[in-house]
């Protein structure tokens, strides 16, 4: 199958020659399939905005190739490339009323009027905001404004949509109605999107595909659950969501079981992700969501561990409980409040930790 | 508070602005009603005007006397106010395609180092406009900057005879308003948010395209107000048309100034600047009526 887009080794030098030279990409490669929702994903400053920005055509690259179905595209003007951009400050035209934003591209791809007036009224009904055409986009709220950025954007029928980060502006009730109907629309159009997000929330209820980024490099490609529950590094498994970290040594493999030793004297098994020997320095990762916490004596099971609450941040829907293991380990859990909203555990009580060898996986140092 | 401020809010606001009633009062309008007063009386003509009511000064803009002592029609002075427009319009067209590219480039430059050049644009105001002008004689005239080189070239045969023309005028007038084009221009360029550039190009529009459909129509404020700084004063000006026109292609400012100087008909004088007066306010009027036209259509309450 032809790739939608195909970065190729792209590199970016922003003030070459300069003395302060700024690598902001170090030869990317990465392939977006047709009709799939990808998701650049990082901190800021990982180089996400920066690749979106060469594939708009706002930035050149400094290296590299960037294919567009097949066609090489780096070399073009951004008024050449077939891909539209939503902005994060939208940046509509504030002195065009929202018909004639929508219509801009339309405009300079001299379309006839009658076709552009139907384009116009099609994607303005498709993003629900047919009754505002006539409207001015200062006299529109920052959602209303969101949606006419990306009517404007699909108007001329891109084969790319790129968006840059464009619900981090919008409130948090709004940003999640959003994410839906972003996901929506790129199912309706069957276009293909590239969303550039540093919330990963947004990037694991959205996407397709997730490209974790940072230092201007990709750390891992893959879908939202692959890169959750597999994540290939520490940085991956600890930028997206919540995750415990216990370094150690290996001590023993069993088929699919490691065993490390982590502080002086622990011992925890683990998943076997393959590669390792024993004395390899490693690192273990343990979301959260996976440890069952329970009074002390009520425990049960073989894999339940003695600990102690230090610290509990109360999240309305759930608590984290800092819980102490002894040894100088810490792993932070969830529990929900009781039926009453009491919490189950205070502070200094000593409580059960449970959780399985199978949750437990290892990060290669 | 202290008990001798006025109680109500508008009391106080025009307490607080009497001081900028006080000067645009004893500064502006006294001498504006002083020329309204003295372009209805009689010249004296050893300067200065006699007090005695007439409409002459008004009659002289548009008639003469002929040998029998009847009116008939003098377009002498009509055509120096047509020519004082057409040379400022032009001017301000220089003014213009010269300072918009200029205020342009001053916006690309990284922010540290706008404010050099804007000083550097103002600058010129150091001098006295007068030695400026001047200035101009020695590269216009004969024997000039521009022409010896030429000369000496063997590329023009004889004089360029550039001095004392209308173009020697505009020239003047481009040079000695060119400030006041692109300050305004810069202002409102300063403001443009340049990532409509990006989203502009990203929607297929040309170089020039994003220039005519996003950049002009967003600063045309500023256009607009340098326009107007440009265009009032070289309709006022007599520095440029006395030095660089010679005095023989007379212009409404020298006009003023000879009545005033030479010629000693301060009523006519005072009539002429009346007459340029109404024509500016109604510029004004208009300039007005477009930009409260606009702010109604773009402030249209949110909903």
């Amino acid at each position: 199958m032809t790739a939608a887009i195909d970065i190729r080794g792209v590199t970016k030098i922003y003030n070459p020659g300069s003395n302060q030279p700024v690598k902001a990409l170090d030869s990317v490669s990465l392939s977006i399939n047709d009709n799939e929702f990808f998701t650049l994903l990082g901190p800021s400053g990982c180089g996400k905005t920066t690749l979106l920005r060469l594939i708009a055509g706002f930035e050149q690259v400094s290296g590299g190739e960037i294919m567009l179905f097949d066609d090489e595209i780096e070399n073009l003007e951004s008024n050449q490339r077939p891909v539209n951009t939503v902005f994060q400050h939208y940046a509509l035209f504030p002195h065009m009323s929202v018909a004639s934003n929508v219509a801009f591209g339309l405009e300079r791809l001299k379309k006839p009027r009658s076709e552009i007036d139907e384009t116009v009224a099609r994607v303005l009904a498709l993003v629900k905001m047919t009754e505002f055409g006539d409207r001015r986009p200062s006299q529109l709220s920052g959602g209303q404004q969101q949606r006419v950025a990306l009517a404007r954007a699909l108007a001329p029928s891109p084969k790319v949509l790129l968006l840059d980060e464009p619900l981090s502006a919008l409130d948090l009730k709004l940003r999640q109605a959003m994410r839906e109907e972003l996901k929506q629309l790129q199912k309706e159009t069957g276009i293909t999107f590239v969303f550039v997000t540093h919330d990963q929330d947004e990037a694991l209820a959205m996407s397709d595909r997730i490209a974790v980024m940072s230092n201007g490099e990709v750390q891992q490609i893959g879908g939202p659950t692959d890169i959750y529950e597999h994540p290939v590094n520490r940085f991956v498994a600890d930028f997206i969501g919540d995750t415990n970290f216990m370094d150690g040594e290996i001590v023993d493999i069993q088929d699919d079981l490691v065993t490390c030793r982590i502080g002086a004297n622990s011992l925890y098994k683990a998943q076997n992700s393959g590669g390792h020997s024993v004395g390899d320095r490693v690192t273990l990762f343990l979301r959260p969501e996976k440890i069952t916490l329970s009074a002390a004596g009520q425990a049960n099971g073989a894999d339940s561990r003695p600990g102690k609450v230090t610290n509990i941040v109360y999240l309305g829907n759930q608590a984290a409980y800092t819980v102490d293991m002894g040894d100088g380990i810490e792993l932070t859990a969830q529990a929900r409040p009781r039926e009453d909203g009491k919490l189950p555990f205070t502070i200094d009580e000593s409580i059960a930790v449970g959780f399985s060898a199978r949750a437990l996986r290892v990060l290669a140092k | 508070m202290s008990g001798w401020l006025p109680r109500s809010a508008a009391g106080r606001r025009w307490l607080g602005l009497a001081p900028s009633y006080f000067v645009i009062g004893i500064f502006m309008l006294v001498p504006m009603v002083i020329m309204g007063v003295f372009s209805f009386l009689e010249p004296n003509p050893y300067g200065g005007v006699k007090p005695v009511g007439s409409v002459a000064a008004y009659v002289k803009l548009f008639f003469e006397y002929d040998l029998e002592d009847k009116l008939i029609f003098n377009s002498g002075y009509i055509n120096i106010i047509f020519r004082s427009f057409q040379l400022s319009a032009g001017a301000t067209l220089m003014c213009l395609l010269f300072g918009f590219p200029v205020a342009y480039y001053i916006t690309l430059q990284p922010e540290n180092r706008r404010n050099f050049y804007i000083y550097l644009i103002t600058i010129p105001f150091w001098t006295n406009l007068l030695i400026r002008t001047f200035a101009w004689i020695i590269i216009l005239g004969r024997g000039g900057v521009i022409e010896t080189p030429l000369l000496a070239a063997g590329i023009i045969e004889e004089s360029l005879r550039m001095m004392y023309t209308d173009g020697a005028i505009a020239i003047g007038l481009t040079y000695s308003y060119l400030p006041l084009m692109v300050l305004p221009i810069y202002a409102s360029l300063e403001k443009l948010d340049f990532r409509l550039l990006e989203a502009a190009s990203d929607l297929y529009a040309s170089r020039f395209e994003v220039m005519t459909k996003v950049v002009i129509p967003l600063c045309k404020p500023g256009i607009i107000a340098g326009c107007i700084l440009v265009f009032i004063p070289c309709l006022g000006a007599f520095i440029a048309p006395n030095l660089l026109g010679g005095g023989k292609k007379l212009m409404l400012g020298s006009l003023v100034q000879f009545q005033f100087a030479s010629a000693r008909n301060w009523p006519f004088g005072a009539a002429l600047s009346m007459l340029l007066l109404s024509a500016v306010v109604i510029m004004l009027i208009f300039y007005a009526r477009a930009a409260s036209r606009r702010a109604a259509m773009e402030g249209e309450s949110r909903s």
